[in-house]
């Protein structure tokens, strides 16, 4: 979904920044684990980026807020494990009441040295596209004005405000299509340069700027 | 209700997150889907391998390296790579340079989005929704918390990072750091420099 919480730019309420001084990287041993278990897992998992975006924006609002960081990430994981039968709530139910669980092997995990070179390789979200650019560097354009049920990465603040296209970088999987499995369907990304004073009204700073990435389908002429 | 019965055979999800975490990682395990040992690679990565010194190590080198800085500014996953810093999330790293004119930030308002192989994982804060919220309307509020003043005639520029690009921010060399090494001139870099709430600082 995308008029939902997660699409914060511009809200107000959140309060002073929290900050911390030397900060550990986990804060609790459970929060490598989770994040571990994400990236271990993902393989079996069959998800996207995007389609774990989606996943994420889909809770329940006072869920959202409320959930810890790495816990939220945890939440959506364990849900996702049973919907797509890794896992049974029996089996889970098993551990929670102090049982181990029997080996029953079912699939190849990823080992250490797998891990590592993912890591390193990383991902390739570029996609090959030949229509031509609709936009060019230099040129004004409008973020459309469009409040899609599913996921999108078009975020509220900058709809149907105009701004100046400062970046072009090729056909990039669309995120609105890849959440769904419904195709990586490649648009072209554009960094569109927004003024404040466009974003917010005149009370803002007329010298600052925000960038935003923004895909092809997302942008109209003006 | 017909399904009673069988509810009760259950105990609701323990409060208990290291439980509840420890049960997915058991069923995982047993199932064959994850190994632990690759689940401590994970942490390893992120506890040891990757942080803010790669980061740090980049700044300080395209401070003393000038063909290095426009590498770094051309294409930013290439010019990392050249020091061992690629991988997840840094995939199409993008550097952003502050100047005399212009103070660049970071901030991802839709989600966490950050430089893992540059800056490893993103602190709290900019995870938070106080972060997310407020940078894109009151950069210079936020700055101001962070305790960094931009002078209002300078741009404060905001990259909101929502496709997959990364952003990494180039401070500014300070004054007064000629003929210092690249080692040196890293332990200058904060975190936060390369993030944008923070300036690099010779003292």
């Amino acid at each position: 979904m995308s008029n939902t919480v997660h699409d914060m730019g511009g809200v107000h309420g959140y309060g002073p920044i929290p900050l911390e001084e030397n900060e550990p990287v986990f804060h609790e041993t459970w929060e490598g684990r989770v994040l571990g278990l994400m990236m271990t897992a993902s393989a079996h998992l069959k998800g996207n980026i995007d389609n774990t975006r989606s996943e994420s924006e889909m809770m329940p609002p006072e869920k959202y807020l409320n959930y810890a960081y790495y816990e939220r990430w945890f939440v959506r994981m364990e849900k996702a494990c049973q919907t797509k039968g890794l896992v049974t709530a029996e089996e889970l139910n098993e551990v929670w009441v102090g049982n181990d669980l029997p080996e029953n092997k079912v699939a190849d995990p990823l080992s250490p040295d797998d891990v590592r070179r993912n890591f390193k390789a990383g991902r390739n979200y570029s996609r090959q596209i030949d229509t031509p650019a609709q936009f060019a560097v230099g040129e004004t354009v409008r973020a459309k004005n469009i409040n899609p049920i599913g996921h999108t990465r078009l975020p509220r603040y900058a709809r149907g405000k105009v701004g100046v296209i400062t970046g072009e970088h090729g056909g990039q999987i669309f995120p609105d299509t890849n959440a769904t499995f419904s195709g990586e369907g490649p648009e072209r990304l554009y960094t569109v340069r927004f003024t404040a004073t466009e974003l917010w009204g005149p009370d803002a700073n007329p010298n600052d700027t925000v960038c935003i990435d923004l895909w092809e389908l997302y942008l109209e002429p003006t | 209700m017909p399904h009673d019965s069988h509810d009760h055979d259950h105990t609701d999800p323990p409060s208990d997150l290291t439980l509840r975490v420890k049960a997915l990682e058991t069923a995982l395990t047993r199932k064959g889907y994850v190994a632990p040992e690759a689940i401590d690679a994970v942490i390893d990565t992120f506890e040891n391998k990757v942080g803010p010194r790669n980061g740090a190590k980049v700044v300080a080198k395209a401070w003393s390296d000038p063909d290095f800085k426009q590498r770094l500014l051309d294409d930013a996953s290439a010019a990392c790579a050249e020091l061992g810093f690629a991988g997840q999330q840094g995939e199409q790293l993008k550097a952003v340079e502050n100047t005399e004119d212009v103070h660049n930030m970071v901030v991802c308002t839709l989600c966490s989005c950050y430089p893992w192989p540059v800056l490893g994982l993103p602190p709290s804060w900019y995870k938070s929704h106080a972060y997310r919220s407020r940078s894109v309307i009151e950069p210079r509020a936020v700055l101001e918390e962070f305790g960094v003043s931009i002078h209002e005639e300078k741009e404060v520029r905001v990259w909101d990072s929502t496709a997959e690009l990364r952003y990494l921010v180039l401070p500014a060399r300070p004054d007064g750091t000629d003929g210092l090494s690249e080692d040196a001139l890293a332990d200058l870099v904060s975190r936060d420099s390369m993030i944008g709430t923070g300036v690099a600082s010779a003292g």
